[in-house]
């Protein structure tokens, strides 16, 4: 297990992982979001975010993740605004979950994920459609959809054991 | 029922407006400034579009530099690849070479021609000159298809230019800030391409199909049948978007899905230079001396006057002339015929006279034989054989030397 010293440098940039993961997701042009096969790609950032402002919101600045959403519009070439939209409606609805939950489960978090991917790639679809009139293929979204859905178990395993590290 | 309502209430409200000691902004304000900043990026004031240019500037930088270890990687991984096949693959090329360099030569020949002929229809010539640009950022999400490049404004490329991948279309220009551009590469599904394809010369358009390939579309029924696989498709030029001629993809059949599809002739997912192709419209020698005179001279009017008047006075004296000619023509023609009618005249007593001298002959001819024949044609008392002297049948019977007929 990995041990730092707080406040040690090291420990600090372990600490800030997850937003330079994020940042370097944004930036990066290897995309968990393209993985040149066909139909597979998942939304990496989506499960980062939801993860992390769902259990470790104390080291997550939503700044940062605002900030993060209109890096990715501007390298992917969306609207501006509209991936930090999304990035800040999966904080709200992820501190919302944190509020009403007592006893956290990770199924019931699963599913509500599902739900709030689903809402929100359907408003992004709607808003690049209606407004922005961007031709777009449903199937890659219900694609990108379903296997972010189904790759939230596996991250958050990951995501689980760096917590622990974290905090020991 | 109330208190949950209650909780509701209250976690929604933490949700949205409470903030721990990290945060510098609640939630709410941060939805409410991504709505704002939506709204704005769609608004096409100059102050926004700066603001916009300058965050892309430092964005696609960024993204560049973030992205080395990755590219490195990724090109070494190529390398290694390319250093496998390095011998066939350097047998293949010199074929391709010496096959090139033969089309190159008639390329030329009818690239010249084409100036010539594209000079004298519009008395404009594009000069293009291919700039070489560097792929900064290859970012593929799986619904757009773009590729950020490092020329811009700077380097005049401008919103529609064409951008190649050695001499296929890969794309065109969507967005350009100072010194880097955003290109829509073909197998977006944004993306329209009007093609021409080959053999038949059917007129079609393929639009990307999100992945490697584009699919026809917008196509004649009946024109179907007409293409062959591997038929080959290029722009047309159709909407003045892409420049015509422009090689895109070869059309392929043979798929599951029975639609048309083209395998586009560039991989657009190994592109590290591309070309982008720089036009300006340059007046041919004869416009340029056209602006001259309407720059040097403010009486060229004046002058095409005096020149029109000019021309006219010497119409009209040639005019006159040709009157007078026409006069005189006229006055020996009729001379002319007076002297037909004259020489007809004379010609006649001519005849005459010539009639007269062969009767004349013709009776001396008679009188020479009469002298001879007279005994034997003459009528006799005792046998009465012959004709009386000065009847028709005594001069007949003379001019037959005597032989009397029955």
């Amino acid at each position: 297990m990995i041990k730092f010293e707080k406040k040690n440098l090291f420990y600090k940039i372990y600490a800030w992982l997850p937003i330079l993961v994020l940042f370097i997701s944004v930036f990066n042009e290897f995309d968990f979001n393209y993985l040149n096969i066909d139909y597979f790609s998942f939304n990496f950032p989506f499960i980062l975010i939801f993860y992390f402002a769902l259990k470790a919101y104390q080291r997550f600045d939503y700044l940062l993740v605002f900030l993060a959403g209109l890096f990715n519009d501007t390298v992917v070439g969306l609207p501006l605004g509209l991936s930090s939209l999304s990035y800040i409606l999966i904080c709200i609805f992820a501190t919302y979950l944190r509020n009403i939950t007592i006893s956290p489960n990770l199924i019931k978090d699963w599913f509500y994920f599902l739900f709030i991917i689903s809402l929100i790639n359907s408003i992004n679809f709607s808003v690049l459609f209606l407004f922005f009139s961007y031709e777009l293929d449903i199937t890659l979204f219900i694609v990108n959809n379903f296997f972010t859905f189904l790759f939230y178990i596996i991250f958050s395993i990951f995501f689980k054991r760096y917590l622990k590290s974290l905090n020991d | 029922m109330a208190s949950s309502r209650d909780d509701f209430i209250i976690a929604i409200r933490s949700a949205f407006l409470n903030k721990s000691t990290k945060q510098k902004f609640s939630l709410l304000t941060l939805f409410f400034f991504s709505i704002f900043i939506i709204v704005l990026s769609n608004l096409n004031f100059k102050a926004i579009s700066l603001t916009k240019s300058i965050i892309n500037e430092i964005v696609y930088r960024s993204s560049f530099i973030v992205s080395i270890p990755e590219n490195f990687i990724k090109s070494t991984y190529l390398n290694l690849n390319e250093y496998t096949s390095f011998y066939k693959e350097y047998k293949i090329t010199k074929e391709e070479l010496d096959q090139l360099k033969s089309e190159n030569i008639s390329t030329s020949i009818i690239k010249s021609e084409n100036e010539e002929l594209k000079s004298l229809i519009d008395n404009y010539s594009f000069t293009s000159k291919k700039i070489l640009a560097k792929v900064i950022v290859d970012h593929e999400s799986p619904f757009l298809r773009s590729i950020i490049i490092n020329k811009g404004s700077k380097e005049k490329i401008k919103i529609g230019t064409n951008i190649y991948d050695r001499s296929y279309l890969v794309g065109r220009v969507i967005e350009v800030n100072y010194t880097n551009s955003r290109v829509l590469l073909l197998t977006d599904l944004n993306s329209n391409i009007p093609v021409s394809i080959t053999p038949g010369n059917v007129q079609a358009i393929v639009v990307g199909s999100g992945d490697k390939k584009g699919e026809i579309k917008y196509i004649k029924n009946d024109l179907i049948n007409k293409i062959d696989n591997k038929g080959i498709a290029y722009t047309s030029g159709t909407g003045s978007i892409f420049k015509s001629g422009i090689p895109v993809g070869s059309v392929d059949l043979k798929n599951d899905n029975e639609k048309i599809l083209i395998n586009f002739y560039s991989d657009f997912t190994q592109l590290k230079y591309v070309f982008a192709e720089i036009n300006e419209l340059t007046p041919t020698p004869v416009e340029i001396e056209e602006n001259d005179q309407t720059q040097v001279s403010s009486n060229t009017e004046q002058i095409k006057l005096d020149l029109i008047s000019d021309e006219l006075q010497i119409l009209e004296d040639s005019n006159t002339k040709f009157l007078e000619e026409n006069k005189e023509l006229n006055t020996l023609t009729n001379e002319l015929n007076k002297q037909i009618e004259m020489l007809k005249l004379e010609n006649e007593s001519q005849k005459s006279i010539i009639q007269k001298h062969s009767l004349d002959q013709k009776e001396l001819e008679f009188l020479r034989l009469n002298l001879i024949y007279s005994s034997k044609c003459q009528s006799k008392k005792l046998f009465s054989t012959g004709f009386k002297v000065g009847t028709p049948e005594y001069k007949e019977c003379i001019m037959r030397k005597g032989k009397i007929s029955d």
